[in-house]
């Protein structure tokens, strides 16, 4: 059936595997992916405990979906408490593990303990066994993956490189080399555990009631509604189309999101990837194809996605694609997320521009800046203080009011000046700043709303997490904009038994409240759902943002709405009603 | 004859062909029991996109002692019945897409159900020289 029923525990302390059965209820209440991943991590995890320490657990989990011919539902959820934050963390990553775990028999597996030695996890027919991973320790995540391949035919991985293994806050876990699970230091967990990489071959297969009937209604649903216009700028763009859209609404961090327009961006937008594109690459079961492949002369990688042509291109200064391409690709061998990568290196380029601290990096000047992963990757030379991130680097040199970061995660590429609901998303997504918990600018800024008031937006703010909450958990890709209604019919179709899209709301609501429960636990309340002081306090210079700001009145005004909204104290915190409607 | 032809220039590497093949023909969603092999991965030269399928070659009819497989109006058949399991089929198949199962073997029968999903035309049906 669409589940397995089946979760493999895995402790590299002791060395022992167990296969126990899905928790069904929770499964009914979660769903899967984001959701079922965080409901065992909040029962799990003792609060206070090291995310660095082996107390923390490392969720790997499927959905219903994965591994059916549904469109778009080739991600892994990948989630543990953040090292970068000390909030709950759930990451997704495409390529084709998750298939490839669903078709090993689990749903899931929940990695405990640390390993004595480098180990490298492998799953395959019914067998779990602990490689020793001492000869691939310190390599690049591209040449452990690539050795791995040739060694071992069939599995499909999950891999770090030197910044997880070297505990850095913003190292990522990579799969096929260019897709990262990236955000809040997820590999920097691999590595505290010792697990250079999961590996895993399945063999089995997966289940739906009556299947000609299904994938006839799945092949209507993929032509017409996945593959409709809707979705295709997925296919013959990519997120790098998103730079004309900052550029022309005044959302594009540049400098250290000193402005919002760059003026290089056309060298660094998706025409310009176009012309280096060499081929197209899907994940597993997906029509849409987001990954271009680029190549130049001298560098090759699957992106850069919108993320990094922001963070790495225009707000370092950086109008070289080609520089760009090559930061990208040394941020995956060195296993590093680009996003935090890219924050940190720009912020180290102001810190010099405002003669607080020199690190000899320089808006606009590529060679220092290429340096940079590797280094952070190594917590070698400049790379021992820049591996702290933004928010430590603040701390300790001073510039807090222009670190980009919220609860330790730094700035995805949407500027809140330009469109204040970004800054209410990033105040309280659930890991810190973050853009995939909701993604208002494109209603705001990319759409018809009004980008520069308070109003509507705590609304909007609530029901996108809310949503995105349950998708992420039935784990659609945020690519396929696939509303309540066709995921419910979906899901009704794959387990055999009625899900609405009203139930999917809920399940949404629950998830996003039990995540805030988990980050409660820690501590995290109205303290921590804050913005920079540049987002209140600096006028943007120019562009069509020019002379905007987010009045800190106004900030405050949207953030009591939305705590009002969600049902929450004045303090933020989640109610004994709240909890008692959602079940929780 | 016609037959399944695979494009790799167009293959994006989703597999939608490998599960749309095995829940036609198997009754699950398992890309190991697809009648075609579409693989798309990095290596150290760069993206690597290869594909097998049933050209209607007919190596397998030939080696068959049973006479299980039968070519019929470009389509293959398979007889259960007849079969003894002895596997010569699938090690004389020279583009490797037959597949081995519990009991008997899984043929390409030109059903075109893999191309009817390939979202990018990478597969196609048609004239294949023997």
């Amino acid at each position: 059936m669409a589940y397995t029923g089946r979760i493999l525990r895995v402790n590299l302390s002791s060395g022992k595997a167990q296969s126990e059965p899905l928790n069904e209820k929770w499964a009914r209440e979660y769903l899967g992916g984001k959701g079922l991943a965080i409901k065992y991590l909040y029962e799990e995890l003792k609060p206070g405990l090291d995310p660095l320490s082996a107390a923390n657990k490392l969720v790997l989990m499927t959905g219903p979906l994965t591994g059916t011919i549904v469109p778009a539902t080739g991600k892994l959820s990948v989630a543990a408490k953040s090292p970068a934050t000390g909030t709950i963390l759930d990451c997704s990553i495409g390529g084709h593990f998750a298939f490839e775990l669903k078709y090993a028999g689990y749903d899931a597996v929940i990695i405990e303990g640390k390993a004595k030695q480098p180990v490298i996890l492998s799953i395959a027919g019914g067998k779990v066994r602990l490689q020793d991973a001492v000869a691939c320790w310190g390599r690049g995540a591209h040449e452990t993956e690539l050795a791995l391949q040739e060694a071992m035919d069939g599995f499909k991985f999950l891999v770090i490189g030197q910044a997880g293994e070297h505990l850095v806050p913003m190292a990522c876990i990579s799969s096929e080399l260019y897709r990262q699970a990236g955000r809040g230091g997820i590999g920097a967990v691999m590595g505290s555990k010792n697990l250079k990489a999961v590996a895993v071959k399945g063999g089995g297969g997966v289940v739906v009631p009556d299947i000609r009937t299904f994938m006839a209604a799945i092949n209507k649903l993929r032509r017409e509604n996945t593959m409709s216009d809707a979705n295709m700028w997925v296919y013959t763009d990519g997120t790098p189309m998103i730079v004309e859209l900052t550029q022309t609404t005044g959302t594009l961090p540049t400098r250290n999101f000193q402005q919002a327009v760059f003026e290089d961006w056309e060298k660094i937008g998706s025409e310009a990837l176009k012309k280096v594109r060499a081929a197209k690459k899907a994940c597993f079961a997906c029509p849409l194809a987001c990954g271009n492949y680029s190549r130049t002369g001298r560098a090759a990688v699957e992106g850069p996605e919108y993320e990094t042509l922001a963070l790495c291109g225009a707000n370092c200064g950086i109008g070289d694609l080609e520089a760009v391409i090559e930061f990208n690709r040394l941020c995956d061998d060195c296993g590093l997320d680009t996003i935090s990568a890219g924050n940190t290196a720009a912020f180290a380029m102001e810190m010099a521009e405002k003669g607080i601290y020199d690190f000899g990096l320089r808006f606009g000047d590529v060679a220092g800046y290429l340096k940079v992963p590797a280094l952070i990757a190594r917590r070698e030379g400049i790379g021992a203080d820049l591996a702290l991130g933004v928010r430590a680097l603040a701390e300790k040199y001073g510039g807090k009011e222009f670190a980009m970061q919220v609860k330790g995660l730094e700035f995805p590429g949407y500027e809140p000046r330009g469109s204040w609901g970004m800054g209410l998303a990033y105040a309280t997504a659930d890991r810190g700043a973050c853009h995939m918990r909701a993604w208002p600018i494109a209603v705001e800024a990319f759409g018809e709303m009004d980008p520069f008031t308070a109003e509507g937006k705590a609304g909007l703010v609530k029901e996108m997490q809310d949503d995105n909450a349950a998708k992420f958990s039935a784990i659609f890709c945020d690519f396929w904009a696939v509303d309540g209604e066709t995921q419910a019919r979906i899901l009704s179709a794959a387990l055999g038994r009625e899900v609405t899209a009203a139930e999917l709301k809920k399940i949404g609501e629950r998830i996003y409240n039990l995540a805030r429960l988990f980050n409660q636990r820690e501590g995290f309340g109205i303290k921590d759902d804050t913005l920079p002081a540049r987002i209140f306090n600096e006028k943007l210079p120019g562009g069509p943002s020019e002379g905007r700001l987010l009045p800190r009145e106004e900030f405050v005004k949207i953030l009591a709405e939305y705590y009002t909204l969600r049902g929450w104290d004045e303090g933020g915190r989640v109610t004994g009603a709240k909890i008692k409607e959602l079940g929780l | 004859m016609k037959a399944l032809t695979f494009h790799p220039d167009k293959c994006i590497g989703c597999k939608l062909c490998h599960l749309a093949c095995s829940g036609h023909n198997e009754g699950q969603f398992n890309p190991r029991l697809a009648r075609l092999q579409v693989t798309s991965c990095y290596t150290r030269d760069g993206l690597a996109v290869s594909g097998r399928t049933c050209n209607l070659d007919l190596a397998c009819v030939r080696a068959c002692p049973a006479g299980a497989i039968a070519e019929k109006k470009g389509r293959l058949k398979f007889n259960l019945e007849a079969c003894t399991d002895c596997g010569l089929c699938v090690s004389v198949c020279p583009n490797q897409v037959i597949v081995e199962k519990d009991r008997g073997v899984g043929v390409c029968v030109q059903c075109r159900t893999c191309a009817g999903w390939c979202p990018t035309e990478a597969l196609t049906f048609e004239e294949v020289s023997n």
